[in-house]
């Protein structure tokens, strides 16, 4: 089989859609593009603000979160999560060094660095989502 | 009875005042043969003089020997002598006018005439008492004199030196005054008992005034350095802290002369590599000679303290500078801090020390702390050059990352949109090409250059290299060029000029710093609104400003708006993309013109930011401070 063919979004897989969390709208775009196209339900916000405000509408599966945001940041965004009581698998997307320090910080389930391979990208989200 | 004991008690002062002037006699006799120089010599001459008198009247006393006229001749001619003699001293210790100094000689060929006449008339001769008093007068106005300069000169002094001419000044008075007092005896015989009682009394002080003066114990030495030492110690606790050596260095200098009773000291630091003395001359110029050079460097180069009386005459090399500058005494130890050879300090009078012994000591005991005090304030500019290098190195890293994590934030959609196309390609190939994704590729790219370029220009502004050449440039036609460029109907931009404002700028840097600061304008008044450039001349001075109505800048965020990185508080990153170099590289340009730049805004009611530049820029264009110099 084609690794490259689509995995069309099945309405009958459990769990709610993908919440992308980025300041960069250029960013956000491409990669809510790619897991769309993935097959993946997915949902954007541009910081920790409004991604808590996603929150109260669904119930995201997965979290792809940047940590230096403005307004609230990923630190902010992950302990406010966990003030609430809410079990999320979070992915952090970071540029910075130390991004493996800063998903063990928040109890992140995985990270990836940018600028990320796309396939490392989608195998993290696979992996993370069906845990 | 009363007599008796009376006699007693004479003798037993007589006795003490003799034995403490024979033992002055010892010390400074010892002292002239260690040390034989004039003022020790002279010294011990006086009191040779006194201790054969002394000598005489006790071996006469106890062996009964019958008044000799030619002896009583000889020891009387060797007593007045005395006045010459202390004289003399005080010649060596201050200035004397030649025209005492011819007196006093005059004084003593006729002293020796009056004794002559005493002696060859009979005891009850009435002819006696004119040679007398002339004698007695003779004697008694030079050693008050004396005295007097001595006070004089102890009120010119401190220390152990003060100390000690207070001594030889009460001595020396106290001797004219016992002289003195043989003048009511001549002409009242009765008073003698009584007067006898006193003349012992101040014969025995000054003896001990003497002994104090001219020989002091050790104990008493140190005890009459420490207020000096302990002043001087007090002050150099505090030293190693002060902002630069030099400052320290004439703390040192202040500190030293005061405490050694001298006109002037200096410290000379060695420079090692250079094998050369620094010396501080008095005007503040920085004098440089090499290690070996004048007596303090010869004390530099044996490592031991030297005393000079006469630096004309010992560096004959040197003599018309240690003449012009009045320094004919020059004492000098070395500042070392065990291995660490530091310099050597150095104290300059226009006269021999009194006691050079004295304040050899206490130089070297200055020039001991000099050597904690540079020795640690060395230490403390290491540890400030380490501390300086690894702030440096901690912004250059911090820089590093910043401009690392700007960068991948471009490359980061560049990869995804990238791979995205692939993989879109690689699934259906026949499907139209996707411009919005290949917009976005192009768009970025552009995004990507424009932070590299703003990197570089940031990197030259750190080392003041951003200027390329300055042309003849009028301001007012940038602002309607830059302007017109980046106009719109959203934001329009308007240049209020009145006339050409021609001055020697950068052209490509002044045209960035407007935009740049246009560009900010913009970013920075999301609902739209009017941007206004102002350009004008006053006096030699070019001033521009750009004012718009946007979100303004924060008050605690605009002392730092030129900064690099910085971004206000309520500025939302993903509105308002940029490293945060824009402005820094702007002060940059503008400050290496010679120029200011200054920021006024109220939060909510729009920002202006004020340039102002010299239309002549100085001869040497100032530099924008390097990054490491401007975080110290």
């Amino acid at each position: 089989m084609n690794r490259w063919l689509p995995r069309r979004y099945d309405p009958r897989v459990p769990g709610g859609p993908i919440l992308v969390v980025d300041d960069d709208p250029n960013i956000l775009d491409v990669v809510a593009e790619l897991l769309d196209m993935e097959g993946y339900p997915v949902t954007t916000a541009s910081n920790g603000a409004e991604a808590l405000a996603k929150l109260e509408e669904t119930t995201p599966s997965l979290v792809l979160l940047d940590m230096r945001m403005p307004v609230l940041d990923g630190w902010g965004f992950a302990r406010e999560v966990k003030a609430r009581g809410i079990e999320l698998p979070i992915l952090v997307m970071t540029a910075a060094q130390n991004a493996r320090l800063w998903a063990e910080e928040i109890g992140a389930q995985g990270y990836v660095a940018k600028p990320f391979e796309v396939p490392a990208l989608l195998d993290a989200v696979e992996r993370l989502r069906t845990n | 009875m009363v007599d008796g004991a009376g006699l007693t008690a004479d003798q037993f002062l007589s006795f003490l005042t003799q034995a403490a002037f024979f033992l002055v006699f010892l010390l400074t006799g010892w002292s002239a043969l260690r040390r034989p120089r004039r003022a020790a010599i002279n010294t011990a001459l006086f009191f040779g003089v006194i201790a054969a008198v002394v000598l005489w009247q006790w071996l006469s006393g106890v062996l009964h020997l019958a008044p000799n006229r030619i002896a009583s001749t000889i020891v009387g001619a060797l007593f007045f002598t005395l006045p010459y003699l202390m004289l003399r001293l005080v010649d060596d210790f201050a200035y004397v006018p030649r025209w005492i100094k011819r007196a006093a000689e005059a004084g003593l060929a006729l002293s020796a005439g009056a004794l002559v006449a005493l002696n060859s008339w009979e005891t009850a001769d009435p002819r006696r008492v004119a040679p007398t008093v002339v004698l007695i007068v003779y004697f008694v106005v030079l050693i008050a004199y004396s005295g007097v300069r001595f006070v004089m000169e102890a009120a010119q002094t401190t220390g152990v030196t003060q100390r000690r001419m207070q001594a030889v000044a009460v001595g020396s008075i106290l001797l004219a005054l016992l002289l003195f007092l043989a003048l009511p005896q001549l002409f009242v015989p009765s008073l003698a008992p009584v007067l006898s009682i006193v003349n012992r009394l101040c014969g025995l002080a000054s003896g001990l005034a003497f002994f104090l003066g001219f020989a002091p114990p050790p104990i008493l030495r140190r005890a009459w350095q420490e207020p000096e030492l302990r002043a001087f110690l007090g002050r150099a606790a505090s030293l190693p802290r002060l902002a630069t050596t030099d400052e320290i260095v004439a703390e040192i200098e202040r500190g030293a002369a005061a405490a050694l009773g001298t006109p002037h000291a200096s410290v000379g630091l060695w420079d090692r590599e250079r094998d050369v003395l620094r010396y501080r001359a008095p005007g503040g110029d920085i004098l440089e000679a090499p290690s070996d050079r004048y007596v303090p460097g010869r004390a530099f180069t044996t490592q031991r303290p030297i005393y000079c009386d006469d630096a004309m005459r010992d560096d004959p090399e040197n003599a018309e500078e240690y003449r012009r500058n009045g320094a004919r005494a020059v004492l000098s130890a070395p500042i070392t801090a065990g291995a660490e050879q530091l310099g050597v300090l150095t104290a300059y009078s226009p006269r021999p020390p009194i006691f050079a012994d004295d304040d050899l000591v206490l130089l070297r005991l200055l020039a001991d702390q000099a050597a904690v005090i540079l020795e640690s304030r060395r230490l403390i500019d290491d540890a400030a050059r380490v501390r300086a290098q690894e702030e440096a190195t901690r912004l250059r890293d911090d820089f590093l990352s910043s401009a690392a994590h700007d960068l991948k934030t471009p490359l980061t959609t560049l990869l995804a949109q990238a791979q995205l196309l692939e993989r879109k390609a690689a699934r259906d190939p026949e499907a139209p090409a996707d411009l919005s994704g290949i917009r976005r590729l192009v768009g970025e790219t552009r995004r990507l250059n424009g932070l590299v370029l703003e990197l570089l220009d940031a990197s030259r502004a750190e080392h003041g290299r951003i200027l390329a050449s300055l042309e003849p440039l009028d301001l007012a036609e940038v602002a309607h060029v830059v302007c017109g460029r980046v106009t719109t109907e959203r934001h329009p931009c308007r240049a209020e000029t009145a006339g050409t404002v021609e001055g020697q700028f950068d052209r490509t840097r002044i045209e960035q710093v407007l935009n740049n600061l246009l560009e900010n304008a913009i970013k920075y008044s999301p609902e739209g609104g009017a941007i206004v450039v102002r350009v004008w001349a006053e006096g030699e001075r070019a001033h521009l400003t750009v004012a718009d109505k946007g979100i303004g800048i924060l008050p605690e965020d605009q002392p730092f708006v030129f900064e690099r990185f910085h971004r206000g508080r309520n500025v939302d990153d993903r509105q308002f993309a940029g490293m945060g170099l824009g402005l820094y590289i702007c002060r940059a340009i503008v400050e290496a013109h010679g120029g200011v730049i200054r920021v006024s805004s109220e939060s909510g009611a729009g920002t202006t930011f004020h340039v102002e530049l010299p239309l002549e820029p100085p001869v040497t264009v100032r530099q924008h401070e390097p990054l490491a110099a401007a975080s110290v």
